[in-house]
């Protein structure tokens, strides 16, 4: 059977989750590797969860926000953003390639461009094969 | 386990699914049903609850966005605290968005474990409530806003009003008459206007804007910014009627406005109604006049949506023309009728009768051509188009162009969304809470919408929004209190080390250091639960509630092991 990667995805309730809820009413179809994990904000994204799901065996990690400027509760998207620059140069230290950890911008009637994304971000994970974090871990714990 | 009829069963195999999930640890039972929204799949959940002590429930139907309340409200029914519930999206997020049925159902039986597990963490929160403080704050001085402050301030209820032009009235100001019993729109709206100037409830500032909105349901506060002064006001809930503008047709070469003389838009061709003289560049009356429609609306160049009034007004405007000079030659160019409302589809339908050419064109292949005429044309203007139901390419002659322009969202959509905390569609009109049941509230508790800033409307329809926002309003302050967020954040003393990152990080000023104990302090009441502090603590002091560290994780994992072990099912 051929690689099929699995994906988390956090999405902020406010205006990405709302834009893939958007996809679905237009029937837009997009690959089944993509699972999407609620929060109210971007900016409530930790690190912790990002990393768990790694350890867990997700093949690639994806967070959406609002557009810089609408974010609801102002600015918690910016903490993201932040947070997003300083934990893919640890990811990349703990051996996993950067392209496996994606943050992008989703507004509430960006359906299209949701399932455009997440088709994109499946094929980067599939070229990139497995990702090893789990089995190391699996080992070494 | 919902089916959503075949929404969701058509694509997810639901039975094997609740087969599948009633294997899993703590699960007491897994059930599958039709409709789990209804009446009988609601109170299949509750009557299960009681007969078998069940203390968390997860149902996997459509997004949460449409049903968590509905869901939560059963639990309160059963006995149980709504927040012991976990629902998982299969309907918006799997079955309408996948094409493989046996993809679509391993997710969503990966999705359903995470839900379990982390349902497992979840605790009970308690509904909190606040006063409301009964005065309320209208933006914006059209119908809509004049309206719905009338209502509340004939309910005894004190009003401010904020105007960002010099006088009320907003856009009727500029219309003549309204379709389609001819009744003065500009006469209406100066009685409603007086009516709000002389009412001793109702505070109306012109030419004033506000800032940023402070506060929560119930109790806000803003600044408002007037020609020369600033002051503060306190309010309990929101109306934001901030109408609409029309489209500057300019881009849109084939039409020539703005180089072309008698090429003039449908506000421009109202304001000639209004005064009385419909006249062509050159001082004379003209012999033809022809309406162009949905210019800058239904075209994915400008605006995708329908803007709701422009047929209608053609049709008026047309009947004004003809009115105006009997001898002349009205032409409607269009690229679909839409006349509806109560009495319009008779509206035009009289039009027919009265001499009116409609020409079809198809706005997918090409819009009308207007060219300057030579000079024995005998007319200013000729229009050419490709006429969809006769498939000929005709010359139209006209002395005079009326654009139907679109109706667009302000220019500062963006600023008065930011200042009132509520969010706008890709067209920048607001997003309502819900499309079809809840169509003028807003996310944001307190918060309303009336008129057409949410989207283009006629009179009636902006008038019922905004009797609609003014009745929930009264509802709540007759209530006396609203219940506020529950979900916010909350500091472990135990474990806070004082670093005050969270104070720093806080968009709503909601965290305060207390310099006692040395430890953070979350104002559950300014608190909107975003959790932006919660993953800036470097010591996990701060826990966001029902977005634990521990929900969240737990979920993760129960959602990864599942999808392992479904792949080793096929190996």
């Amino acid at each position: 059977m051929s690689f099929q990667p699995k994906i988390v995805a956090f999405l902020c309730n406010w205006c990405s989750y709302t834009g893939a809820d958007l996809a679905g009413t237009s029937r837009i179809k997009y690959a089944a590797n993509v699972n999407i994990i609620r929060v109210m904000c971007s900016g409530r994204v930790e690190p912790t969860f990002v990393i768990k799901a790694f350890r867990e065996g997700a093949d690639g990690v994806l967070i959406c926000g609002c557009h810089p400027g609408d974010c609801h509760y102002h600015e918690g998207n910016y903490k993201c953003l932040r947070r997003f620059h300083l934990l893919q140069k640890y990811i990349d230290q703990m051996g996993i390639d950067q392209k496996r950890f994606n943050l992008e911008w989703i507004s509430a009637s960006e359906g299209k461009q949701f399932a455009k994304l997440v088709d994109q971000f499946t094929q980067t994970i599939t070229n990139l094969g497995p990702c090893s974090i789990k089995t190391t871990m699996d080992v070494l714990s | 386990m919902c089916w959503c009829g075949t929404n969701i069963a058509k694509m997810v195999d639901v039975e094997d699914v609740a087969k599948e999930m009633s294997k899993l640890k703590h699960v007491v039972l897994a059930k599958d049903y039709k409709y789990m929204c209804s009446d009988p799949g609601q109170d299949m959940i509750i009557q299960d609850i009681k007969e078998h002590n069940l203390n968390r429930i997860v149902v996997s139907a459509c997004s949460p966005r449409m049903h968590e309340l509905t869901f939560r409200k059963a639990l309160e029914n059963a006995g149980l605290n709504p927040y012991m519930f976990e629902m998982v999206n299969i309907r918006e997020q799997v079955s309408w968005v996948h094409s493989s049925r046996s993809e679509a159902t391993k997710k969503a039986k990966a999705l359903i474990a995470g839900a379990i597990n982390r349902v497992y963490w979840h605790s009970s929160l308690d509904k909190r409530s606040v006063e409301i403080d009964p005065t309320t704050l209208v933006i914006g001085g059209g119908i809509a806003g004049l309206s719905a402050s009338l209502k509340i301030a004939n309910a005894g209820i004190n009003v401010f009003l904020i105007e960002k032009e010099t006088v009320l009235g907003g856009m009727l100001k500029n219309i003549d008459l309204s379709f389609p019993h001819f009744q003065g729109a500009n006469e209406l709206i100066k009685k409603i206007v007086n009516r709000v100037a002389n009412h001793p409830n109702i505070k109306a500032f012109t030419s004033s804007q506000i800032k940023e909105i402070f506060g929560y349901v119930g109790n806000f506060e803003a600044q408002i910014l007037s020609k020369d002064k600033e002051e503060l006001i306190k309010f309990g809930s929101v109306i934001v009627a901030t109408g609409l503008k029309t489209f500057d047709p300019t881009p849109l070469t084939n039409y020539g406005y703005g180089k072309l003389k008698n090429v003039i838009t449908s506000l421009e061709f109202e304001k000639m109604l209004s005064q009385g003289n419909v006249l062509t560049s050159d001082g004379s009356e003209p012999n033809h006049i022809a309406f162009i429609h949905c210019v800058g609306s239904r075209n994915q160049d400008y605006h995708p949506y329908c803007s709701r009034v422009c047929c209608n007004t053609a049709l008026k405007q047309a009947k004004q023309a003809k009115m105006a000079i009997p001898s002349a030659q009205v032409y409607n160019l269009y690229a679909d009728m839409r006349s509806i409302g109560k009495d319009n589809e008779e509206f035009y339908a009289n039009s027919f009768n009265r001499d009116h050419m409609f020409l079809m064109f198809d706005q997918q292949k090409a819009l009308p051509l207007i060219k300057s005429a030579s000079p024995k044309d005998n007319c200013n203007l000729i229009i050419e188009i490709d006429e969809l139901l006769s498939g000929e390419s005709l010359e139209v002659p006209a002395d005079m162009v009326v654009l139907m322009v679109a109706m667009e969202a302000q220019h500062n959509a963006k600023e008065i969304a930011h200042a009132t905390g509520i969010s706008m569609c890709g067209n920048d009109f607001y997003i309502e809470r819900h499309p079809k049941l809840d169509p003028f509230a807003t996310t944001t508790a307190g918060v309303f919408l009336a008129g057409t800033c949410q989207s283009p409307k006629d009179i009636p329809d902006s008038v019922t929004q905004a009797n609609a926002a003014a009745a929930r309003i009264l509802a709540a302050i007759k209530k006396g209190s609203a219940e506020v967020e529950v979900t916010t954040a909350e500091v472990n003393e135990e474990l806070c080390c004082g670093c005050q990152t969270c104070v720093k990080v806080c968009p709503y000023t909601a965290i305060h250091f207390d310099p006692d104990k040395k430890v953070s302090v979350v104002n559950q009441i300014l608190c909107k639960g975003c959790g932006t502090c919660g993953s800036s603590c470097p010591t996990g002091a701060i826990k966001c509630h029902h977005y634990t560290d521990q929900q969240i994780l737990s979920q993760i994992e129960g959602l990864m092991q599942m999808s392992y072990e479904l792949e080793e099912d096929l190996l």
